[in-house]
């Protein structure tokens, strides 16, 4: 089957279908880690940079601290990942008890669009821009980063990696992957900045303590 | 738009009359992206070192562009998703159309990009009763508005909070006040029910990865992830040259992208699409399809000066440095890609006899070259445009006259006969009583006046080759 795009390509470039493709050109060595409580802080320090809220916690003071997001935030409804580690950490439970409606994170897109709230995990953090690294999976829906208006993150030090080869090396198999950067940000209004334009206007990320190994670093 | 039927781009005409409040605010915005990328690239210690391995790249993959398609294409559909070729703009809005009249869709969401602005795809779905609406906040401000963009990165730079919220409270009938935040809070109102509504989503794309068929975006508002999360269709306009071999390389263009482009050290939501779906509650299209643009740049391929114009990644850098950009904003370039990259893309896509006068809107001052991220070499491709120009190319006739180009060949033949060179030297000099004024030959007769009255000759009379045997003479005479 011919395709006269490719044809055209071939005859500008002057090759065949059998023309051999040289190696593309080396790209630079990865980034090395540093010691596991630098790239925490790093990492915090750059979400915080981006207008996030970044900060460590343990698993004794996540009541106290949802209430507080709770009512800062004026939460009525939220969404939450259905991964063991969110449903260990109890989420849904202190979400009801604080009086939140909770909406399946599989809900329709008007449902979803109704909530105040969304709250995933995070497959992989990025120290040295602050990213944070989402997979796509029933259990955890893209939507829920997206719809409402505030999006938290709880994290752990074994998601961090050292740079993006290590993440495109675990998922570049996925179908879906999103790299979250901060708050949706414009600016295209008088160069103001202004956040939370289509996507969460407030970005919280907690770094979930506790639970450190130390080898966390070396997963490749 | 083809090579014979784009209207002709009067640079020169717009430029002479450009509304003051257009470099006022251009440059506002551009100031603001040379500080932040300034401060990203000084951070960076390897930039210098990131910029010629993404140039290698680049470089590598243009010249092998048809292995990685092909890769591309195989492994698009082994991921479930659908691949198209358009051969040309009319090509790509068949297709469109075509998928959207299968699928039956009345409303169609967009996401900021150069592919669809380049085939005018709004029109195409507009004239075929489909509701197609930029997302982008600045693009949602200037299809209001009915005009083009003037920034490609901020493509409403050039209106003011007062313009826009008269555009919001005349379009959406509402009162809006004349605060940014609340501007753009209207806007996410009003786009919010419009993805949940809409039947397709239409993207362009930054880069395509060959290795795994993977479709990337890169965006700050969080709309290019509406586009292509909310309605059951995506479909992804994407020129052939975005193609990247694989994650590897990739890696390399998001570091020197968001750098480059506004100073930032990533952009806020970078997607990475493999195909539609996989199950139904995760959210994300049921189908994909990737419509692989052409329209001119295969032959593009063929001019191994201009070719390098493919390199590009569309961070804009170019145009954030360019004193002659800085002036005259976008529209003066009269395509949907402007600035120096502008002026050596058009000419080379829309033909240089549309395009002609772009190639000379540059004072080739190099510091676009300085700044691109993947060292195009710019001014070097603007010079090249400039001669095809003149003497004309296989689309177009030569725009210099019969007279002066006689008069350049004849010129041209002088300097190379050592003969004829000789004698004119010596004849010259005859002319120089007749014109002589205070020593300076500043009154020749038109058409020469146009240069001298302006730029008056000393007289002839320089004995070059006399001075030199002389001159020769001596230092071999010379002690060492």
């Amino acid at each position: 089957m011919t395709n006269p795009v490719l044809e055209n390509i071939r005859r500008s470039l002057g090759r065949t279908v059998q023309t051999p493709v040289n190696l593309r050109p080396d790209i630079y060595e990865p980034r090395v880690p540093e010691s596991v409580d630098s790239e925490i802080a790093h990492f915090l320090d750059e979400v915080k940079k981006l207008s996030g809220v970044g900060q460590e916690l343990s698993p004794s003071d996540i009541d106290s601290s949802l209430k507080t997001l709770v009512a800062e935030q004026n939460i009525r409804k939220a969404t939450v990942c259905e991964t063991p580690h969110l449903r260990q950490l109890g989420i849904t439970e202190i979400l009801n008890s604080l009086g939140v409606e909770l909406v399946s994170p599989n809900a329709n897109k008007h449902e979803m669009a109704q909530c105040d709230l969304g709250i995933t995990e995070a497959d992989y953090l990025l120290p040295e821009t602050g990213t944070l690294v989402l997979r796509s999976s029933t259990e955890k829906p893209r939507g829920v980063s997206l719809l409402p208006r505030v999006h938290l993150a709880i994290v752990r030090p074994e998601m961090l990696r050292a740079d993006m080869h290590q993440v495109f090396a675990e998922s570049k198999n996925d179908n879906y992957l999103v790299f979250i950067t901060g708050p949706s940000r414009t600016a295209d209004i008088e160069l103001t900045v202004t956040l939370g334009v289509h996507g969460p206007k407030n970005l919280y990320v907690w770094m979930m303590m506790g639970r450190r190994t130390n080898d966390a670093m070396n997963v490749k | 738009m083809s090579q014979d039927t784009h209207p002709y781009i009067g640079f020169e005409e717009y430029s002479g009359h450009v509304p003051p409040s257009i470099p006022l605010a251009v440059q506002q915005a551009t100031s603001r992206f040379v500080g932040g990328r300034a401060a990203r690239v000084a951070e960076l210690p390897q930039w210098e070192q990131l910029r010629q391995i993404g140039s290698d790249i680049r470089q590598h993959t243009i010249e092998n562009m048809d292995v990685y398609l092909t890769r591309l294409e195989e492994r698009v559909e082994a991921a479930g998703g659908n691949v198209h070729w358009a051969e040309t703009a009319e090509d790509a809005r068949r297709i469109v159309l075509q998928i959207a009249k299968e699928n039956n869709v009345k409303n169609v969401v967009k996401s900021k990009s150069m592919a669809t602005e380049e085939i005018e795809l709004n029109h195409a779905l507009e004239a075929a009763g489909i509701e197609s609406l930029e997302t982008d906040l600045g693009e949602y401000i200037i299809q209001l508005a009915g005009t083009g963009p003037s920034h490609i990165i901020v493509p409403a730079v050039h209106l003011n909070k007062e313009e826009i919220a008269e555009l919001f409270s005349e379009k959406l009938n509402i009162n809006a006040p004349t605060d940014p935040i609340e501007l753009a809070r209207i806007a996410r109102e009003v786009l919010r029910e419009k993805f949940l509504d809409a039947g397709m989503g239409i993207s362009g794309g930054n880069f395509l990865i060959a290795e795994t068929g993977t479709l990337v975006m890169v965006t700050n508002e969080g709309n290019g992830r509406m586009c292509t999360t909310m309605p059951d269709l995506h479909v992804a306009v994407v020129g052939i040259d975005k193609v990247v071999p694989d994650w590897e390389s990739l890696t390399v263009f998001l570091k020197l992208l968001a750098r480059s482009a506004t100073g930032q050290k990533l952009s806020t939501y970078t997607q990475f699409i493999t195909g539609p779906r996989r199950a139904e509650g995760e959210f994300g299209p049921k189908e994909f399809h990737l419509i692989l643009l052409d329209n001119g740049r295969s032959k593009i391929l063929k001019d191994p000066v201009g070719r390098d114009v493919l390199k590009c990644i569309r961070c804009g850098a170019c145009a954030n440095v360019c004193p002659v950009y800085k002036n005259v904003g976008g529209f003066a370039y009269g395509s949907f890609i402007s600035g120096p990259i502008g002026a050596i893309l058009s000419p080379q896509m829309l033909g240089t006899q549309a395009a002609r006068e772009l190639p000379y809107a540059s004072t080739l001052c190099g510091a676009c070259a300085d700044v691109c991220p993947v060292k195009i070499p710019i001014p070097t491709i603007l010079r090249h445009l400039r001669r095809r120009v003149a003497e004309g190319d296989a689309f177009a006739i030569p725009t210099i006259s019969t007279p002066i180009r006689a008069t350049a060949n004849l010129a041209s033949l002088a300097l190379a006969q050592n003969w004829i060179y000789r004698l004119g030297a010596r004849l010259l000099p005859i002319i120089n009583p007749f014109f002589r004024k205070n020593n300076w030959l500043s009154d020749m007769p038109y058409p020469l006046s146009r240069w001298t009255k302006v730029r008056p000759l000393p007289p002839f009379g320089a004995r070059f080759r006399k001075w030199w045997n002389v001159r020769s003479t001596k230092e071999t005479e010379s002690p060492r």
